[in-house]
């Protein structure tokens, strides 16, 4: 059996705990150990992606982990066209932000660095595990480190900001764990265990009746929806944001959040498909909700950083909607716009986090007139604004119009067709908040409210990470195919196991 | 195989072996104190009881023996309870002679008196009838009085030892009257008969359920359910932190193991008989449990000294064990014996290290440990991971227990029962609430700037047994297997 997939996880632990032990003296060094490791992994998954280790089924590896009377609980890692998007977009993103973070110097490098690498183990964690226990723990791996990373190295409000954060998804994760228990209980027969694996719990569930299916639903998806997060429960996300480090948000916005999606298609849908078409009208709302108050948020906002968090909200309500169309184009694009908004908002969170650094202030009324001084920095700005927006020929339009034309579908088929105008009113919010902030921050006379002598533009670690992804940005752009190919077996999968 | 060497020595009274050794230790430890004069030669042998207890208990355990003598059942099920509360006197005893706090009480009494509240507890879990059992109890609790009064010179000690002692009488009192009224009812007071006794006893209902509400009422007293907990914190907090990592891990247990021999296993057998009682019992515990865990998740976010913190806390523990006799099925009570294993390692290596930095100067107060990340980086990490597995955060050993716990609470394999649900529901709230007041602790030692930034010395023995928690509680989370086993195997063979 193959350790390829434990690996995946085996390695950046093993980078998390040397980079915390540099202490003292070799801090410095520290930031190349991260850079080491995370670059290992990335070798591995982008090896893995492009299937040097042969077909995804074979690499499965499967432990029975903790056997008793009433439980089995397995150590089980698979990967399939939907894991090795979130896999490979993990171990690029970390390895990225690593590189990103060189050109900053901070106190306690090493803790730092290892809370990076610990954050890739949970996250590699989440999308490979098929086994509840395991999912759920490493799950909550992924908190840990964040919320050190947010009160350690945050701005002026972290304390609350990372104590909010915690309890929030805290909160959502142990409503998730009772679905869990639900689920798990229901699912096997009377007196024998229960064996928390997927494909064990998906055969169990199909018998159960639709009324404990849909209860469970709510508890799973209310602790996915938090993460993502979904109007009404987002109010953690622009906090947690605004005080993060830009290293921070950028994995936070660009793969934690999307764990949250992940676990709807993964548990939700695939687990419940019957409780998903019961709630389905239920999801389409929150989505459209989200999508159109995320949206409108983005225009109130005067600190850039906020206004991207607002915008993930309303990009993550745009995945939600394609999941919940239920139908074959719904979800694969509802993928591929998470793969979308994870390189997209990537560069995102990082112009607008160096805005921070490099001027001094994030505040859209104070700044004004900075493609002049900074006009690198400007460009870089444009093409994730552009890219975020859905401009046809870069990654955005690939995740958001498909997923506008399977809602199309959707309502034609239901003979709703007035929805369309929520479509409309998303698309004229971004662009309008987008070009808007762009408008006011980039262009115009330069501002006298701030110093501006002092402002550099982007330094070199910076500027090779921002070009990296605005080549990906580019590349898949114009080749969605490249991410699509891994989506359609998934998606035929799916349809084969009668899910849409 | 070494059963077979410790049955030679022993003879018939093999049931007794872990008995007598402690009943031996707690006679010889003034002498030896008296006539040494050292308080390390007294540590020395005290430490080298309890390992010998715990050798011949785990030898006992592994070979699956059983035995019967004089009302004394030897089973895996005693072993096991037996070998956690012999786990807390070795953490107990282990750290007794560096800790300032002890060693200016006379050291004789005070391991005289450990041993002597240990054999009441060990004593308890042999126990199958209701006397004996308040037997042993009464022995445990009349030790720990007077351990908590040790530290004499203290105002906080002595009003708690007052306190203590006033409110144990009076849990006393009422576990006594309980036993009269059951006794009454059912004619006997062994276990086995008594559960059939109810089965067709219909008389009187009535007594029989008064007698079992008072039983639990005193008995809650000794695991500070909600309503019976006010004396705890100021116990907890007056005490030693050796005696209160004692009375917390270990005392507390004996109250639930009590609850687990007397009503788990009564109203188990008695259920194929069909009565009503278990059901009244399971949910005025059910009540119980949800009360315990809410006052103490919520009373302990307003605590500023860390030792009340814990003392609440240990009360949310409590609640959450209680589940278990809640839902009465042999799987919660395994998983809840589980967590009291995890219990013990968790919230003991959280009083070490208290106990440990009062050696270092520092006091109990949470502001005492700002800035202590950077101070003692090892007893910081330390504390953080005990209270994140406090607050079941995966993957540590809390996590599991909790997992298991709250599991059984749903329902057994193919229904979830339903009916205490709402009970896994409130405890999952409960984990939660109490993240915030661990979290508050985890964040005072690592964000915020202490006014101090001097190293922090702790005696090496302290370190010792903060490492040896540490692992428990790492190594559970990952291989539950290693303990839950033994757990199920030993109910099982209860019921």
């Amino acid at each position: 059996m193959s350790m390829i997939l434990s690996s995946l996880i085996i390695v950046p632990l093993i980078g998390a705990i040397i980079a915390l032990l540099m202490g003292g003296t070799r801090e410095k060094l520290s930031k190349y150990v991260a850079i080491a490791f995370s670059a290992i992994t990335l070798i591995i998954s982008t090896l893995l992606m492009l299937g040097m280790f042969g077909d995804f089924e074979d690499l499965e590896e499967a432990f029975v982990w903790i056997q008793n009377s009433s439980f089995i609980i397995n150590y089980i890692l698979t990967v399939d066209g939907l894991s090795i998007l979130m896999v490979f977009l993990t171990s690029l993103l970390v390895f990225l932000v690593n590189i990103f973070s060189l050109d900053e110097h901070r106190e306690n490098n090493n803790y730092f660095y290892a809370l990076i690498m610990a954050m890739e183990v949970g996250l590699m964690g989440v999308y490979l595990a098929a086994d509840y226990f395991l999912f759920y723990i490493m799950w909550e791996v992924t908190l840990i480190p964040m919320y050190f990373m947010i009160s350690w190295y945050g701005g002026p409000r972290r304390h609350y900001s990372a104590i909010k954060f915690f309890i929030y998804t805290h909160v959502a994760s142990l409503v998730m764990l009772i679905g869990f228990f639900l689920i798990g209980y229901m699912s096997v027969e009377p007196g024998s265990a229960v064996n928390f694996s997927f494909v064990a719990i998906k055969s169990g569930i199909a018998s159960v009746a639709l009324g404990s299916q849909a209860i469970i639903f709510v508890l799973l998806f209310f602790g996915f929806m938090v993460k993502m997060p979904s109007v009404p429960f987002h109010t953690w996300l622009p906090d947690a944001h605004t005080e993060a480090p830009t290293e921070g948000s950028v994995l936070l916005a660009g793969v934690m959040l999307k764990m949250g999606s992940y676990g709807i298609i993964r548990i939700c849908i695939e687990a419940l498909p019957d409780a998903a078409a019961y709630w389905q009208w239920a999801i389409i709302a929150i989505a459209l909700i989200s999508i159109i108050y995320g949206a409108y948020g983005c225009i109130a906002q005067t600190d850039l950083k906020k206004m991207v968090a607002f915008s993930s909200i309303s990009h993550m309500g745009m995945v939600m909607l394609g999941i919940g169309c239920l139908s074959e184009a719904g979800i694969t694009f509802a993928v591929f716009q998470m793969f979308a908004h994870g390189l997209i908002t990537a560069m995102l969170f990082m112009v607008c986090g160096m805005t921070g650094h490099k001027v001094g202030t994030r505040e859209i009324p104070l700044l004004g007139g900075l493609a002049g001084v900074m006009p690198v920095y400007a460009t870089f700005m444009m093409i994730a604004f552009m890219a975020s927006l859905g401009l046809p020929g870069l990654v955005g339009f690939w995740g958001e119009f498909p997923v506008i034309y399977a809602f199309y579908e959707f309502i034609l088929e239901n003979n709703v067709i007035w929805m369309l105008v929520f479509c409309m009113l998303s698309l004229m919010l971004t662009a309008g908040y987008y070009l808007w902030a762009m408008q006011r921050t980039l262009f115009g006379p330069e501002t006298k409210k701030i110093d501006l002598t002092k402002a550099h533009d982007v330094g070199h670690f910076e500027f090779a990470v921002l070009l990296v992804l605005s080549i990906l940005v580019a590349l898949f752009g114009v080749w969605p195919d490249a991410a699509l190919q891994f989506l359609e077996p998934y998606a035929n999968s799916l349809i084969v196991m009668g899910v849409i | 195989m070494v059963s077979e060497i410790i049955t030679s020595i022993f003879g018939d009274l093999t049931p007794l072996a872990t008995l007598i050794i402690m009943t031996v230790a707690a006679l010889i430890m003034p002498g030896i104190q008296m006539f040494g004069k050292k308080h390390t030669v007294t540590w020395i042998i005290a430490l080298i009881m309890v390992i010998l207890t715990m050798a011949i208990d785990i030898c006992l355990l592994v070979d699956g023996y059983t035995g019967y003598y004089l009302g004394v059942n030897c089973n895996p099920y005693s072993l096991m309870m037996g070998l956690l509360f012999l786990i807390v006197l070795f953490l107990v005893v282990l750290v007794s002679n560096h800790s300032i706090e002890t060693t200016k009480s006379h050291a004789g009494a005070y391991y005289s008196l450990l041993f002597g509240a240990t054999l009441g507890m060990l004593f308890v879990t042999t126990s199958l009838d209701l006397l004996t059992i308040f037997v042993g109890v009464e022995l445990t609790s009349i030790s720990s009085y007077a351990l908590v009064s040790l530290k004499r010179r203290d105002g906080r000690a002595s009003e708690a030892a007052v306190k203590y002692a006033i409110i144990g009488g009076l849990s006393t009192a009422l576990t006594l009257y309980g036993i009269s009224m059951i006794y009454g009812c059912a004619g006997t007071t062994y276990i086995p008969e008594l559960a059939i006794a109810i089965g067709y006893e219909e008389t009187a209902l009535w007594a029989f359920i008064i007698g079992t509400v008072c039983m639990i009422a005193g008995y809650g007293f000794k695991i500070a359910a909600v309503p019976f907990h006010m004396w705890a914190p100021d116990v907890y907090e007056g005490s030693a932190t050796p005696v209160s990592m004692f009375l917390a891990t270990g005392s507390k247990k004996m109250g639930l193991a009590v609850f687990i021999q007397v009503f788990l296993f009564m109203f188990i057998l008695s259920a194929n008989f069909g009565t009503i009682y278990g059901e009244v019992a399971q949910y005025t515990f059910a009540i119980i449990a949800a009360i315990t865990m809410t006052v103490g998740n919520v009373v302990a976010i307003a605590q500023t000294n860390i030792k009340r913190m814990l003392a609440y806390s240990s009360i949310a523990q409590a609640g959450y064990i209680l589940i278990m006799m809640a839902v009465m099925t042999p799987e919660a009570g395994a998983a809840g014996m589980f967590h009291m294993f995890t219990h013990v390692f968790m919230k003991g290596g959280a009083f070490l290290i208290v106990g440990a930095l009062i050696c270092a100067g520092i006091g109990e107060k949470l502001s005492d440990y700002k800035g202590l990340g950077k101070r003692a980086p090892f007893l910081a990490a330390a504390m953080m991971l005990f209270l994140f597995s406090l607050a079941g955060i995966p993957p540590l050993a809390g996590f599991t227990s909790k997992f298991f716990l709250f599991a059984s609470a749903v329902g057994v394999p193919g229904e979830a029962s339903g009916e205490f649900i709402w009970l896994a529901f409130i405890a999952i709230l409960n984990s939660a609430i109490s993240l915030y007041y661990y979290a508050r602790v985890v964040k005072a030692m690592y964000i915020e700037k202490g006014s101090s930034t001097e190293k922090v010395k702790i005696p090496a023995v302290f370190t010792l047994a903060i490492v040896i928690c540490l692992v428990f509680v790492i190594v559970l989370g990952v291989y539950p297997d290693l303990i839950y086993g033994l757990c199920e195997n030993a109910i099982g063979y209860l019921i």
